[in-house]
């Protein structure tokens, strides 16, 4: 994978110390988002994807979670050597986070108009009365109607994609390099959802800044996403240009998460079902995690941990962007 | 389908008093969160019920499982109306019509095991299964639903999501009922498990004959389990059709929408689809619009929008064309999605 | 092996790989066996009683309120003398050989009085506790599960009494009685007590009675008795825990404070309340004395607070 300027995360590792053992929440994760491109990051719940994201936004609750190896890079310095205070500042203006949980991220006993202004005040050091035209400015960068007259409403006046967009504005403000959006429509009811997935694209066209999608919905990855990486009990098991993912997964986990979607030619049968379920991180068995669960799965997979392989096409030419995290993934691919 | 519906709704309303004050309370209006809904339930099949959050689809559950009394309105299993019943006889119908919940982690009692949790509905209709023999009925329905039978013995918090909601479905397959309401009963779950549990819904929807009423927001799931599809707006059925005929020839606008803003798992198809976006928000269900409840959001309303209320049947033009002449609520209901 | 990742059609696909319930169940076996050796089955109370064996708080304050009871029990298993054996000659003198804590100004021994004390403050600590509770779990508990015109009622009933001021209630109260046994202070107490138990119960019953296993019961046919004692009650019981061990350490400090001012416990009971207040005015000349029955009383609250720290923390392990 070729090291992207932006953000590069090495080989990460995080762990959280329970009462039940130590649960391998992140194990050697690599990836990596350029300005204007979209990193899309899919797993399922307990993959690792929201505590990766944690760790570049410095966020992680420790104890219980530690970072235990890795490095993250942003424009070529590493957030983990940084001191606190040196992060802090990383975090407001360069790095940004989008929640799924609009209502409770917002504090319910301040207008919006207020909470958008806090950001110029503490950052800029900003007048009240200039940082409030600066909220209404940014509200309505994210197309709220009515921006001006809404500026001190409260965050209960507003529907929850409205409130999603107060959100975004409130990421968006300080112009940050890369914005993480944390399953940002999951709440959201379809017809809402599709909008502020537009509004995300559009924005990020616009500013030229990097965005790391983190989602379960391989439907919202489609739509918007350059790359993706899949995630899988701590591994990131295939990365592909969203494109060819789609097209031809490379790993048996990607393949049944896609045949798994209810489709129209399938109307009366059983649907396509992953066996089994997701390892529990105090107990990941050896091997690769998902040999219990894959169809594939041969006695080398129950010792051996495969690396991303770097993906070829037949003839062996590669294939820029690909990676599998599977013993055959040649068989997977070309059949 | 000419037989005899097992289950009929017939205008079925629910409205949530809106009160002010302590101990002197006083009506101030009225949530009107079911406002309305009428359709009926064959045995053996499956009817989705599709819509978005607050439109009224899990108010409805409860109201078909008696959780909640409906405002006005009838309910009838074979025959009955089961709005009027109390005490034993509504008890006796409980037995035939249960539910799962959506939340396999709020549904299940926490102190309790998942012997006592699948065996509870025995202990309250113990004429169904006799003491001696409980034990055996529970494992047996763990069975079914694909769980161990040895864990009998274990609390719900030793399960993971995909496990509890097998719970779910067991406890509500052991009074052998004959209409299962499911509420959003994969959403809550990891998309590699969701497909198990569909898939074992169907299974067991041949193997007892069983008869659901399917409510979700995932269109796409809607669409592999159910016979027919209800779309519900605000409240009220906005189109009531076949798989097909909703799926492939929607003519309320609303469902149009609906459909359109789908993601599609397919980057292909980035940018060719025709979106349709809704303008502004779901008006509140304390104060819904006059006349047809979407028309605030329709691209297509007319005067005639906010005076009369469109009735859920086969609109008149349409009858005979293939596909669209089904249920729909809207005036200018139409394949066509251009006004 | 079968290749199920070959390139046919679905349906054909998933004939092979169909779902068979058997297979299923031994799939998930072998999934839950594995999470099964490290997590032994527990209940969620068999949780809480793991955690508490591990906390050294519970072990330590458990010790000293189990001996506390002891002593309370059995005073005379560790002093031979009695409360009441008092000889003026040696009023007020300082410790020495067989009187570890020397004497009051009564010349009574301060070793067996603080010993003797200990039954007053148990038993009104027990029985206050086990008291308001009782009443408290009650009646907050219907108006949670029944709400409306109940709760309306009992909000403000439990406001009233919130507004009356303990001390001031206690003197009016206990000089109307007039009877120095633990009994009307207990009664008193209780009485006092219950409200902030109800409060926290009627909050805990709400919560639960939200949970989607209670509609789930209700759908199933089940009476309103069953839905209470079944799964409200189970599940709302955990914070009454908390605030009554709590409360049980309050109620041994004001009942000394009540005897302290001379209206709670009378003489002839023992009490350390009692033996502060005569003690206090002679600190200096016997600061010892005030000290051991002081020291005694307040490590017994300390103990039972301590001790329902420790409840908080095992029950609820997300407060931490």
């Amino acid at each position: 994978m070729p090291v992207s300027q932006l953000l590069q995360v090495r080989d990460l590792q995080v762990e959280f110390r329970t009462r039940d053992g130590i649960a391998k929440a992140v194990n050697g994760v690599t990836y990596g988002v350029d300005a204007g491109e979209t990193l899309a990051v899919l797993g399922e719940s307990g993959s690792g994807k929201s505590v990766t994201a944690q760790a570049i936004m410095g966020i992680l609750d420790t104890p219980p979670g530690f970072v235990t190896g890795g490095e993250i890079l942003f424009q070529g310095q590493d957030l983990l050597k940084m001191g606190r205070e040196e992060r802090r500042k990383v975090r407001g203006r360069k790095l940004a986070m989008i929640f799924q949980d609009a209502l409770s991220s917002l504090n319910p006993v301040l207008s919006v108009g207020y909470q958008l202004g806090e950001m110029f005040v503490v950052h800029e050091g900003m007048s009240r009365k200039d940082a409030k035209a600066k909220a209404v400015e940014l509200m309505d960068r994210v197309r709220i109607p009515a921006a001006k007259e809404r500026v001190g409403d409260y965050p209960h006046q507003f529907s929850g994609g409205m409130r999603q967009r107060i959100m975004i504005a409130m990421a968006l403000a300080l112009d940050p390099e890369l914005i993480i959006a944390d399953e940002p429509t999951t709440a959201l009811d379809v017809t809402v959802q599709a909008q502020v997935m537009d509004l995300l694209a559009e924005l990020q066209r616009e500013s030229g800044m990097g965005l790391i999608l983190i989602t379960h919905d391989l439907g919202v990855v489609a739509d918007v996403a350059d790359k993706i990486a899949v995630m899988y009990a701590g591994r990131i098991v295939e990365t592909a240009p969203v494109n060819e993912l789609y097209k031809a997964p490379a790993h048996p986990y990607t393949r049944g998460l896609l045949d798994s979607i209810p489709r129209l030619d399938q109307k009366g049968q059983e649907l396509y079902a992953i066996k089994g379920l997701p390892p529990n991180l105090t107990r990941i068995p050896p091997g690769c995690p998902f040999n219990p669960r894959c169809p594939r799965a041969q006695s080398v997979c129950l010792t051996d941990l495969p690396p991303l392989y770097d993906v070829t096409d037949e003839s062996g030419a590669p294939l820029p962007g690909r990676g599998s995290a599977c013993h055959f993934w040649k068989e997977q691919l070309h059949g | 389908m000419a037989e005899e519906p097992i289950l009929r709704v017939r205008g079925l309303v629910k409205h949530y008093p809106l009160t002010q004050g302590i101990l002197f309370k006083k009506h101030v209006g009225a949530v009107k969160a079911v406002d309305g809904v009428s359709f009926a339930l064959y045995e053996g099949e499956t009817l989705g019920i599709v819509g978005e959050s607050g439109c009224g689809k899990s108010t409805v559950a409860k109201l078909l499982v008696n959780l909640e009394r409906p405002t006005a309105g009838e309910i009838f299993y074979k025959g009955e109306d089961v709005t009027r019943l109390s005490g034993r006889a509504l008890k006796a119908v409980r037995r035939n019509i249960q539910m799962v919940f959506q939340d396999p982690y709020t549904s299940l009692n926490p102190r309790m095991t998942v012997g006592d949790i699948i065996g509870e509905p025995y202990e309250i209709h113990p004429e169904v299964a006799p003491k001696g023999n409980r034990r055996a009925k529970v494992q047996e329905l763990l069975d079914v639903v694909g769980l161990n039978p040895e864990y009998i013995n274990r609390y719900p918090h030793q399960f993971s999501g995909g496990q509890r909601q097998r719970i779910g479905i067991a406890r509500g397959l052991a009074l052998r009922p004959e209409i299962i309401v499911a509420d959003e009963p994969v959403s809550a779950l990891d998309v590699s498990v969701q497909a198990q549990v569909v898939n074992l819904l169907e299974k067991l929807q041949d193997e007892f004959r069983l008869s659901y009423v399917f409510i979700a927001h995932d269109l796409s799931v809607v669409r592999h389990i159910s016979d027919r599809v209800a779309v519900m707006y605000l409240g009220r059925l906005a189109e009531l059709g076949t798989d097909s005929e909703i799926y492939e020839h929607p003519t309320h606008p609303y469902t149009q929408a609906l459909l359109s803003a789908v993601p599609v798992p397919d980057p292909e198809a980035r940018g060719k689809r025709e979106r349709i976006i809704l303008a502004g928000d779901v008006p509140s269900p304390a104060n819904p619009p006059s006349g047809c409840r979407f028309r605030t959001r329709c691209w297509k309303a007319q005067d005639r929008c906010a005076e009369e209320v469109p009735e859920l049947t086969v609109p008149p033009h349409l009858a005979g064309a293939d596909g669209a002449a089904h249920p729909s609520a809207c005036f200018y209901a139409s394949e066509d999605p251009a006004p | 092996m079968p290749d199920p990742y070959d390139q046919r059609p679905h349906d054909e696909r998933n004939s092979a790989t169909e779902l068979r319930p058997m297979d299923l169940a031994t799939e998930e076996a072998e999934a839950l066996e594995r999470h099964e050796k490290a997590t032994p089955a527990r209940s969620l109370w068999g949780d809480a009683w793991y955690d508490l064996r591990r906390n050294p708080i519970f072990l330590v304050s458990a010790m000293l309120i189990l001996f506390l009871i002891f002593i309370a029990i059995w005073p005379s298993a560790i002093t031979s003398g009695s409360p009441y054996d008092c000889d003026l000659s040696y009023a007020n003198q300082g410790s020495q050989s067989g009187h570890p804590f020397g004497f009051d100004n009564q010349g009574c021994d301060v070793y067996t009085r603080t010993v003797y004390g200990a039954r007053a403050s148990v038993m009104v600590g027990i029985f206050a506790t086990l008291g308001a509770a009782l009443v408290g779990t009650l009646l907050g508990g219907l108006a949670g599960f029944y709400g409306g015109w109940w709760d309306a009622i009992l909000s403000r009933v439990t406001e009233v009494f919130f507004s009356i001021p303990i001390l001031l209630g206690g003197l009016v109260f206990l000089s109307v009685v007039k009877s120095g046994s633990v009994w009307p202070v207990i009664g008193f107490i209780v009485l006092l007590g219950w409200p902030q138990v109800a409060r926290i119960a009627r909050g805990s019953v709400m919560t639960a009675k939200q949970n989607d296993y209670v509609q789930a019961a209700r759908s199933l046919g089940a009476g309103n008795w069953r839905m209470m004692i079944r799964h409200v009650l189970p599940n709302a019981v955990a914070p009454i825990i908390v605030v009554a061990t709590i409360a049980l350490g309050t109620y041994i400090a004001l009942e000394a404070t009540l005897s302290f001012l001379g209206v709670g416990l009378k003489p002839p009971t023992v009490s350390w309340g009692i033996d502060i207040s005569t003690a206090s005015q002679r600190v200096r000349n016997s600061p010892h004395a005030l000290l051991w029955p002081a020291g005694a009383l307040s490590l017994t609250v300390l103990a039972f607070i301590m001790l329902g720290d420790a409840v908080r923390d095992a029950l609820d392990p997300k407060l931490r």
